[in-house]
């Protein structure tokens, strides 16, 4: 059993490793405002490397090829981070000093910006969107009422109600935030509507027949019907999200990732731009997994009833 | 078998779907110590005539009683098994079983004293934290024979239980429910397409055919209880489902003639 | 008393307003309603409102310059979901059949789905340029790595009963792969394609805006801006009935030619 799950793993670090190899060498072939490796010439033992490989077909590399992953550490600003930490954690308690790092750091200040507008609309869009796919699993009705029109907002680009959200609330959060919500809610709304058309009506036949109350009906049976659906919906809104958000921080008033984005490609800053790339990529990917892992424990019983 | 007071009484029972009238004139009083069968080809509206009994369809003439109560929506006391099972997939079997219980709002001590004789009433002992999907039809359906029986109810509404399980286990699962019935003798109206379900479980055959249907006869099943397996071997129980085939048949015989009339 | 008494009677009225008909355009026309009525009452006179775009449409539909940047951005998109297409079905395919493929490049190309197509639009511009090249760059990345994981997951989940069944009766290998994989992956790949084409009109808008191509992302962009935000809502409508309408299509042949399909695709 050990075995199998070490090859396991073996087969996907063997996967990261050969990704980030083709990565390192396609990095070092460019000039560092067209692309850029993994580690480049900020690291010695990368640079040693390449050197030596290039010394192997009689030449040098000239020009610095700043890497991702030394500019991400950059960005991060580790050691002033340490420092406004001490600087206030003395005086003001470790929260204050907290604080005052993440703000020290522009990788972080970024991050935890863009964090903020992200949970904002998509927890919005989940309330909404859930609460709303519940009722029109209660209440057929109300589905047949709204499902073509939730069907067509679905399929229609959100990104193109951008120039008007602009125009008409302007460019500050709480515009972003209606952004960001308008990418999640759709998928969510979509996905619950799904629920709702699927919820077998001998579910509701058996809560009929033993005198159910409504709030019972409810618990027993609408919420844990949808909520499997809720949460495939939860993972594609998380997608558009993530698109939205940094959607919203290029295009209304620069800030979080999405400024880091703009303002390192404009310093023709390829590194910066791949690492930005890389955190939000990053984010994306544990919010996805988070919610399979979510899923997977506290509703195994979806498998056997699709 | 003696005389007992009658727990259900139907009169006049009658239903209608728009125009199309699918029972009339149903008259029936089901005993208080008493299994009632209700036989009828497919489409003749038994399964819609246990749901208006139950509570769960409005019907549109007449009336049902159960213990003299004028049934408009499911009573508390009155308990029904459902063809689809109807356990709720997120629920282990323990949790399905407590349902009607907690609607009930029993108090939790007698929740958790109930649920495990229930589960090993019916010979789910050791399943009671698995789903529904990790059961076999068999078996989810011994879990919704649970689920009625742990309200203990006065009245059990039988919707063809076992007509969507293999034959091998409906054969097992008909003895089972007889045995378990037998434990704590009270109403119960069982209704189904197989003759010989109708005559093994039943006290009486209720056959319902015609279009609009209406109970066409009453055969009394006098075999000796408990039934077993020897009783589907006696003379008497072969009779009696030949009694009721000849009367259910007619109809088609009937119809035949209509369709070939050469 | 349970919350759910038997009631058998309804009046006419509430009869005719629960067909299925009333209730959606109803409901649409109640919509309509509500938008109209908040803009009047809270908004400038520049917002967009029902009344506004109504007016608007004759002549923006009118239009040739509307048309020719719509023509522009969906004639890129439909091209982009060609290359997309043949690109990532073979991929696909590979990833589905040969498994050393699928665990070297499962990690990645998932990353590269999970990546937020935006984030690219600086990189790409970069590469490309404020041009249509750096548009139809993220209307493939925008469009690829769907196709690819919906094509991978159709090979691969071929229901073992069919293979069963059709060796039972001593079909040949061709039989299998062209009668039976290649068909019971299709309904997989027209699930990505639904996907892709969403994902490839949002990249389409997204680097218009950004980008200042034009196309109709674009056009909504000016218009908005220069207070014609109804003639800018036509465009939205023109967007929104092409997403529509593929969608529709797409459903149309899995239930047309495919009625047996169950699954969705993998979102």
């Amino acid at each position: 059993m050990n075995a199998l799950m070490s090859h396991r793993w073996s087969q996907v670090l063997l996967s990261i490793f050969t990704g980030l190899m083709i990565w390192e060498i396609a990095g070092w072939q460019f000039n560092s405002a067209f692309f850029a490796p993994v580690l480049g010439s900020d690291t010695p033992f990368a640079n040693a490397i390449a050197q030596w490989i290039a010394g192997l077909f009689g030449k040098t590399i000239a020009e610095p090829h700043p890497g991702t992953v030394p500019k991400l550490i950059s960005m991060l600003a580790a050691a002033d981070m340490r420092e406004a930490f001490w600087e206030v954690a003395g005086e003001q308690g470790w929260i204050a000093g907290v604080q005052r790092a993440v703000e020290a750091s522009t990788l972080l200040k970024a991050v935890s910006e863009s964090i903020m507008l992200f949970i904002t609309g998509l927890a919005l869009a989940l309330l909404i969107g859930l609460f709303l796919g519940m009722a029109m699993a209660r209440l057929p009705n109300l589905r047949i009422a709204l499902e073509h029109y939730i069907l067509a907002l679905y399929s229609t680009p959100m990104a193109a109600l951008i120039p008007f959200i602009l125009a008409i609330f302007g460019f500050e959060f709480w515009p972003k935030v209606l952004v960001v919500f308008l990418f999640a809610l759709f998928p969510i709304l979509y996905n619950t509507l799904e629920g709702a058309r699927s919820l077998k009506p001998e579910y509701v036949e058996v809560s009929k027949a033993f005198r159910s109350s409504e709030w019972r009906l409810w618990t027993d049976i609408i919420i844990p019907y949808t909520l499997p659906f809720g949460l495939t919906g939860l993972r594609q809104g998380i997608a558009r999200a993530l698109v939205g958000m940094v959607a919203s921080e290029i295009l209304l008033n620069p800030a979080g990732i999405g400024d880091v984005l703009v303002s390192r490609s404009q310093a023709f800053d390829m590194a910066g731009v791949l690492a930005a790339i890389t955190i939000v990529t990053v984010l994306g990917a544990t919010l996805m997994a988070s919610v399979r892992g979510f899923e997977n424990r506290y509703v195994k019983w979806r498998n056997a009833v699709r | 078998m003696s005389a007992n007071a009658a727990r259900i009484t139907i009169s006049g029972l009658g239903k209608s779907y728009g125009s199309l009238n699918v029972f009339r004139d149903i008259n029936l009083q089901v005993g208080d110590i008493e299994i009632v069968s209700i036989l009828g080809p497919s489409g003749c509206g038994k399964t819609t005539l246990l749901r208006a009994i139950d509570g769960l369809l409005p019907y549109d003439e007449g009336e049902v009683r159960i213990e003299g109560q004028l049934v408009r929506e499911p009573l508390p006391g009155v308990a029904m098994v459902f063809q689809h099972f109807g356990l709720f997939p997120w629920k282990t079997v323990a949790r399905n079983v407590a349902y009607g219980l907690e609607l009930a709002r029993a108090p939790k001590a007698e929740i958790r004293e109930k649920v495990p004789y229930f589960i090993e009433l019916v010979g789910l002992k050791g399943f009671e934290d698995c789903y529904p999907y990790e059961l076999s039809g068999g078996m989810q359906q011994r879990c919704g024979f649970a689920r009625a029986l742990a309200t203990e109810p006065n009245v059990l509404l039988m919707d063809e239980p076992f007509g969507a399980i293999d034959a091998q286990t409906r054969e097992i699962l008909q003895f089972e429910l007889l045995r378990i019935w037998n434990m704590r003798r009270t109403s119960m109206v069982f209704v189904t397409h197989s003759i010989e379900e109708a005559v093994l479980m039943g006290d009486r055959v209720i056959i319902l055919k015609g279009r609009p249907s209406t109970i066409s006869d009453v055969i009394a099943i006098d075999l000796p209880r408990p039934r077993s397996r020897e009783t589907l071997q006696s003379p008497r129980f072969a009779q009696l489902r030949e009694q009721v085939w000849a009367t259910l048949v007619d109809d088609v015989k009937r119809a035949e003639f209509v369709l070939n009339p050469a | 008393m349970s919350a759910m008494a038997v009631t058998s009677s309804s009046t006419p009225l509430a009869a005719f307003l629960r067909r299925p008909a009333v209730l959606k355009i109803g409901t649409g026309l109640a919509l309509l309603l509500l938008w109209e009525v908040t803009v009047r009452l809270f908004g400038a006179p520049f917002v967009v409102r029902p009344s506004g775009v109504f007016a608007a449409m004759p002549a923006a539909l009118g239009d040739a310059k509307l048309w020719a940047m719509a023509w522009s951005s969906l004639s890129a998109v439909f091209l982009g979901l060609v290359i997309s297409l043949i690109i990532g079905t073979v991929i696909g395919v590979a990833m589905g059949r040969v498994p050393w493929v699928n665990r070297v490049s499962e990690l990645w190309v998932n990353s590269f789905y999970t990546m937020p197509m935006v984030a690219i639009l600086p990189l790409l511009t970069m590469w490309f340029g404020f041009t249509e090249t750096a548009r139809f760059a993220i209307i493939v990345f925008a469009a690829l790595f769907s196709i690819i994981i919906n094509v991978a997951d159709g090979v691969r989940s071929v229901p073992r009963e069919y293979i069963e069944v059709a060796q039972s009766f001593r079909a040949r290998r061709s039989d299998i792969w062209f009668g039976i994989s290649l068909l019971a992956s299709v309904p997989y790949l027209i699930a990505g394609i639904r996907l892709a084409v969403g994902r490839a009109l949002v990249g389409t808008v997204l680097a218009e805006i950004y980008a200042s191509v034009e196309g109709v992302g674009y056009f909504i962009l000016v218009n908005a801006r220069s207070l014609e935000q109804n003639t800018a809502m036509c465009a939205v409508l023109i967007l929104a009935a092409f997403g529509i309408a593929v969608d529709a299509m797409m459903g149309f042949t899995l239930k047309r030619w495919f009625p047996w399909y169950r699954r969705e695709g993998r979102q």
